[in-house]
């Protein structure tokens, strides 16, 4: 019979339950044997899937039959019937179905600093844009932003925890050339950008296109990790990196 | 290029190997999962019109178990054999372990086969729930809805299928010692 908490114990896990309820649940799993074993079986059970299970990217010929596909699509065959069909024709439906375009798309981009980000990150999922400099020590890699990047980040591997530094890069960006490092967590690319703080607050995070942003400033450096990865996944990184950052500069 | 295939290359197509993994697991054959990744980028061109919000990643994976599932359906009509939920190991095996690696005689790649035969023989409703919450990271709202059932019913599957997955796990390293840590 398992212990009435157990679905809790899980939401909890993943990242569901809210503070109030995460606090309870943590000394409930500290007092219940049956609610430990099942946090420590679904914590080797994660680590099992993240690092043994075979991950694949689409292959090549595969995303070159999309293309074509998409590229054989032309757009009279997608263009849907609008309900003003005969209404307006010509210049004025096309200046509507661009509004319309933009109207769709505009909620999502308002802050170019976003676009700017999730672009770059979106950029460095192409091949041979993700790493200027490849390597998993951070002796390598904090020297080689002072020669490329406008700031010096606090650089660190967290392998044991999941986040396998991979290297760096520098991307121009908000006027400055800024230091990215990039961390491989799973089947994911986390890209963690930093540039220096200007007067601007620090933006709220948010998601963009189906990736999450976080933000957060230390000292005169403000980051931004970027990743499809979960909010609770991308959040323990930037945990790990603000205790750095906190050591770096008390 | 017109602005609708260029909107639709950066909001949507970053999500291919997302797509392409998903349906992996939902088909287990890579032959499979090319034609339903195709199939599932092109219906989200068609239907990009009525992409509303930031959650891109969830509406094409939403279309990918659609096509999935269409392709399935298609499939028994064809009279095929039906793909069992449940079958031996040494078909999960044949199933799944396609691609050569080099790497073949490590013990990393062990687990990894031991790994991917017990999780390609766990029925589709577990399979699916344990790959978008453990590999493609997502949360229970968004998994709710790739799947199309409530959150409650995410949570139930999650949890047997973590359970089911642990059993056989051990079941493995009782027959196998090295095969579990």
């Amino acid at each position: 019979m398992p212990c009435a908490e157990s679905m809790r114990v899980q939401a909890y896990f993943d990242g569901e339950a809210d503070a109030s309820s995460a606090a309870d649940l943590e000394r409930h799993i500290e007092n219940c044997a049956e609610c430990t074993a099942l946090l420590d079986d679904l914590k080797k059970l994660r680590a099992a899937l993240r690092q043994e299970l075979t991950y694949e990217t689409a292959p090549a010929a595969l995303r070159a039959r999309v293309m074509r596909a998409l590229d054989a699509q032309r757009p009279t065959k997608w263009r849907p019937q609008p309900f003003w069909k005969g209404a307006f024709s010509g210049m004025a439906g096309t200046a509507i179905a661009a509004g319309i375009a933009f109207f769709l798309l505009a909620p999502q981009l308002t802050n170019p600093l976003l676009e700017d980000l999730v672009t770059a990150h979106v950029r460095s999922l192409m091949p041979d844009h993700l790493i200027d400099v490849v390597s998993t020590d951070k002796h390598t890699v904090k020297p080689w932003f002072a020669g490329h990047a406008d700031v010096s980040p606090v650089v660190a591997d967290f392998a044991e925890q999941g986040y396998r530094l991979i290297g760096g890069r520098a991307d121009y960006f908000d006027h400055q050339r800024a230091a990215v490092i990039v961390y491989q967590h799973g089947s994911h690319v986390i890209n963690v950008f930093s540039w220096a703080a200007t007067k601007d607050s620090v933006p709220r995070d948010t998601t963009r296109n189906g990736y999450h942003m976080a933000f957060w400033r230390t000292g005169d450096l403000v980051y931004c990790a970027v990743s499809d990865t979960g909010w609770d996944e991308l959040r323990r990184l930037v945990r790990l990196l603000q205790d750095l950052g906190a050591h770096d500069n008390p | 290029m017109d602005d609708r295939h260029h909107r639709f290359e950066v909001l949507v197509l970053p999500h291919l190997d997302a797509a392409y993994r998903f349906a992996r697991w939902l088909s287990r054959s890579p032959y499979d999962a090319d034609d339903v990744v195709q199939e599932a980028i092109l219906r989200a061109f068609r239907g990009f019109d009525a992409l509303r919000g930031s959650d891109v990643k969830a509406w094409l994976l939403t279309i990918v178990r659609n096509c999935h599932l269409t392709a399935v359906r298609q499939q028994q009509r064809r009279a095929f054999v039906p793909l069992p939920e449940e079958h031996d190991a040494d078909d999960g095996h044949a199933l799944i372990a396609t691609t050569p690696d080099p790497e073949s005689t490590s013990m990393r790649r062990d687990e990894q086969r031991t790994l991917d035969r017990l999780m390609s023989a766990l029925p589709e409703e577990h399979r699916e729930v344990l790959v978008l919450r453990e590999i493609e990271e997502m949360d229970y709202r968004e998994i709710a809805a790739v799947t199309n059932v409530p959150i409650g019913t995410v949570m139930s599957r999650l949890a047997r299928a973590r359970t089911a997955l642990k059993a056989r796990w051990l079941q493995e390293a009782g027959r196998e010692p090295h095969a579990v840590r």
